[in-house]
């Protein structure tokens, strides 16, 4: 991985007021799309690289914004459901028009996104407004035809796939088949067909006959990139499971299990919440597996159950805060993490708008920030430092002054290009590599 | 003792979590509500095991607290330092002694996380006792005790007295809530099931190595308040009782919960907890039982406000009735 100072000074997008709470780059990396607290979809489109404007080369767009989910109600539970959205995952594009799936608790929506740049004009029996022209004045034929026009985005909800689930959901993946998804909530997992939205499949289920007997819950779930009888769920309890479909209608049994054991020696009151896993990801290859609990990165082999085979601290110096960042909440952030496209780099957030990347390769690791400072023109972003007592150099910033508030929660690696984006609370920045934007 | 301080502090702050999901919007989330309470678990464990005369009897069988050093699935090494081993059961026994504070310098430097507070409190207690044992275990007793009796007061009724037990008292009660709490509507009166059950006797026997500043309001209220205790029922009567008790803490905010809980609220919930506490320690047939009448209800009804669905949380939290369902 080459050094941040080459990376191109960031797009800072102001995507909304709210919150932003998924990132997602759809196949080819063209459309980036966001969800935000507040149920709305912000689809960014990477302009081509143009050589008359060579400043803007490759950069992102707002293409189209809607509103995906509304609060809604639950009358019998007396609920609020909350129309944040959790997870948006595109559909493999098979035509003209982009689909994807965006999921708040309890609804999946299948958005299809078309262009239409062209109106037919000429009409014989309609004037320019649409209205009937008087026949009189007509003496003379035409054949309408298709003029171009601005470019008009729009957005239109093609399956509503609700009632689902229980509990709230926390992820959906697109099976590699591109007819089924699933979708996950804390205790169990669905199946369901694009196509068919008034019925589901339950492949696993987690929950206990007694709720009072309930011991971990299911955090992140993925189907496998190649095979489609294959997808792994992890666990808050630090396991991965991953399951063939084959086997059985009902996946509760796990074909394997990824485990590490405990270390005694860090055990503590908050051992069990810091080894929830919050997200996971399988390698482009397949081959792979990416989990990020509260304090760690793991890459997982998926011929080998027994531990993982690259573990990173992502921020160690937190381990002797943990009742701090139990107190204020913290400790329950559920970080994700990514896959550059060829699976050498991962990357991780982390406070005080600090995000990691890791080079499996030459196990170095960079910290970044992504700040407002940093997308000044000209500007690199420069490596930081977290200083946690014993010699401090000039920017470090010292443990006890990062700010907290200021996380990375969601970030998204382009599948091919060295180009990432990265949430910090309501603002997107998007960073390229400049010098090497090809994938190595 | 700072490990119970800690542990105090960690379960005061717990409950003020799960209080406060109550009304956060979108429900209350089972993931987050799960891990605080393996947390309130874990502090719990340690706030039984690290001893402090006259608050735990010395151990009946039917104390919940494993032997401190060992917890479920754990190594029988016991505990690391990272964990905050609680003193040995000899110190424990002969807490008079000075015994104990020779483990003061291991702990104070064991990794307290974010411990600010604790630990110059602890340090404080820990030097108390060594020059006064007796007065300042005392006072220190008599700090918890006299919130406990005034909140035992402000209660009214069988129930009442409930939150006001001791370990050991509510440990021996929970054999009765096995075979007998299933068994009763929910609604009956609190001392029915507690003449029936075979356990009867066994709190009278535990009563004498109580403190004398609490035996009076406990046996007032063990005469009624065991089958609350033994068998609770969502929406029964005497859980209305601990509604007002441990409502007493203003509601204003997480930290004014936090703080006024500390007061000796949570030594009442803590006992609470040992007579039934979550699944995550044993199985009850009679929890069971309402489970499945729960569940014969419909699986997705729930009480107005309180839950997700399927009594996710309300299950979780039904060895905490008193406590969380009363919030």
């Amino acid at each position: 991985m080459r050094e941040a100072d080459t990376l191109r000074p960031p797009q800072l997008m102001e995507v909304s007021a709210d919150i932003i709470s998924t990132v997602e780059f759809n196949h080819t990396g063209e459309l980036l799309a966001t969800g935000d607290k507040g149920g709305r979809v912000v689809i960014f489109q990477r302009e081509p690289e143009s050589k008359n404007a060579p400043h803007s080369q490759g950069e992102y767009d707002v293409y189209s914004t809607f509103q995906s989910h509304e609060p809604e109600f639950d009358y019998l539970k007396s609920l609020e459901i909350e129309e944040k959205i959790n997870k948006i995952k595109w559909l493999p594009q098979q035509n003209a028009a982009h689909s994807l799936l965006s999921t708040n608790d309890k609804t999946i929506k299948l958005w299809k996104i078309t262009e239409r740049d062209k109106r037919p004009e000429g009409y014989n029996l309609k004037d320019e407004e649409g209205k009937l022209k008087d026949l009189s004045t007509v003496t003379s034929l035409q054949v309408p035809v298709l003029k171009p026009m601005d470019l008009m985005v729009e957005v239109s909800p093609r399956r509503i796939f609700a009632n689902g689930h229980t509990y709230h959901i926390n992820s959906i993946s697109v099976n590699s088949d591109c007819e089924t998804y699933m979708s996950a909530d804390d205790l169990r997992i669905n199946l369901w067909h694009l196509a068919i939205t008034d019925r589901s499949f339950n492949i696993v289920d987690i929950k206990p006959a007694n709720m009072e007997d309930l011991t971990e819950v299911i955090t992140a779930s993925e189907f496998h990139p190649h095979h489609c009888n294959l997808f792994v769920y992890s666990s808050s309890k630090g396991s991965l499971r991953l399951c063939d479909m084959r086997a059985a209608a009902l996946c509760d049994k796990h074909s394997k299990l990824f485990e590490e054991p405990e270390d005694p020696s860090n055990r503590s009151f908050f051992s069990e919440i810091i080894s929830s896993v919050s997200d996971v990801k399988f390698s482009h290859s397949g081959r792979y597996m990416l989990t990020r609990d509260y304090l760690t990165v793991k890459v997982w082999d998926l011929n080998m159950e027994a531990r993982p085979i690259e573990t990173y601290q992502v921020h160690d110096y937190l381990r002797s805060k943990l009742c701090s960042l139990y107190e204020n909440d913290c400790i329950f952030d559920k970080f994700e993490c990514a896959w550059n496209g060829s699976d050498s780099v991962i990357m991780t957030g982390a406070y005080n708008n600090f995000f990691r990347m890791f080079d499996r390769n030459t196990k170095r690791d960079v910290t970044l920030e992504a700040s407002r400072e940093s997308s000044k023109p000209r500007a690199v972003l420069k490596p930081r430092r977290v200083c946690v007592g014993g010699k401090r150099r000039r920017d470090d910033i010292s443990v006890d002054s990062l700010d907290f508030t200021k996380k990375i929660l969601h970030t998204a690696w382009h599948p091919a290009e060295n180009i990432i984006a990265i949430a910090a609370t309501n603002n997107l920045y998007i960073f390229q590599d400049k010098v090497n934007s090809d994938m190595h | 003792m700072e490990f119970k301080l800690e542990a105090h502090r960690i379960v005061s702050i717990s409950l003020g979590k799960i209080y406060n999901s109550r009304v956060q919007r979108g429900g209350i989330k089972l993931h987050k509500n799960l891990l605080v309470s393996l947390v309130l678990r874990s502090a719990r464990q340690v706030y039984l095991s690290d001893p402090c005369p006259g608050l735990y009897l010395a151990g009946p069988a039917g104390i919940p607290a494993p032997p401190p050093q060992q917890q479920p699935g754990e190594p029988a090494a016991g505990p690391p330092a990272g964990w905050g081993e609680p003193p040995p059961p000899a110190a424990r026994a002969s807490w008079p002694e000075t015994e104990p504070q020779p483990e003061r310098p291991s702990v104070s430097h064991a990794p307290r996380v974010g411990d600010e507070v604790p630990v110059t409190t602890v340090t404080g207690v820990g030097d108390v006792l060594q020059g006064g044992e007796a007065d300042a275990t005392e006072a220190a007793w008599s700090r918890v005790e006299r919130p406990r009796q005034a909140a035992a007061r402000e209660a009214e009724g069988p129930a009442g007295g409930w939150g006001v037990f001791p370990e050991g008292s509510l440990a021996a009660r929970r054999p009765c809530f096995c075979p007998l709490g299933g068994e009763d509507p929910p609604g009956t009166p609190a001392t029915t099931p507690r003449t029936a059950c075979c356990c009867a006797p066994r709190p009278a026997e535990d009563e004498p190595p109580a403190p004398p500043a609490v035996c009076p309001r406990k046996r007032g209220a063990a005469g009624v308040g065991g089958g609350p205790a033994g068998c609770p029922a969502p929406g029964s009567t005497p859980l209305k009782k601990p509604r007002r008790n441990l409502e007493q803490p203003p509601s204003g905010g997480e930290d004014d919960d936090a703080e006024e809980m500390e007061t000796g609220n949570v030594a009442n919930l803590i006992s609470i907890f040992g007579s039934s506490f979550s699944g995550l320690l044993r199985k009850s047939p009679g929890g069971g039982r309402e489970e499945e009448e729960g569940e014969e209800s419909g699986p997705e009804a729930a009480e107005p406000g309180q839950i997700c669905c399927d009594k996710p949380v309300l299950r979780d939290m039904n060895p905490w009735s008193t406590a969380i369902v009363a919030f």
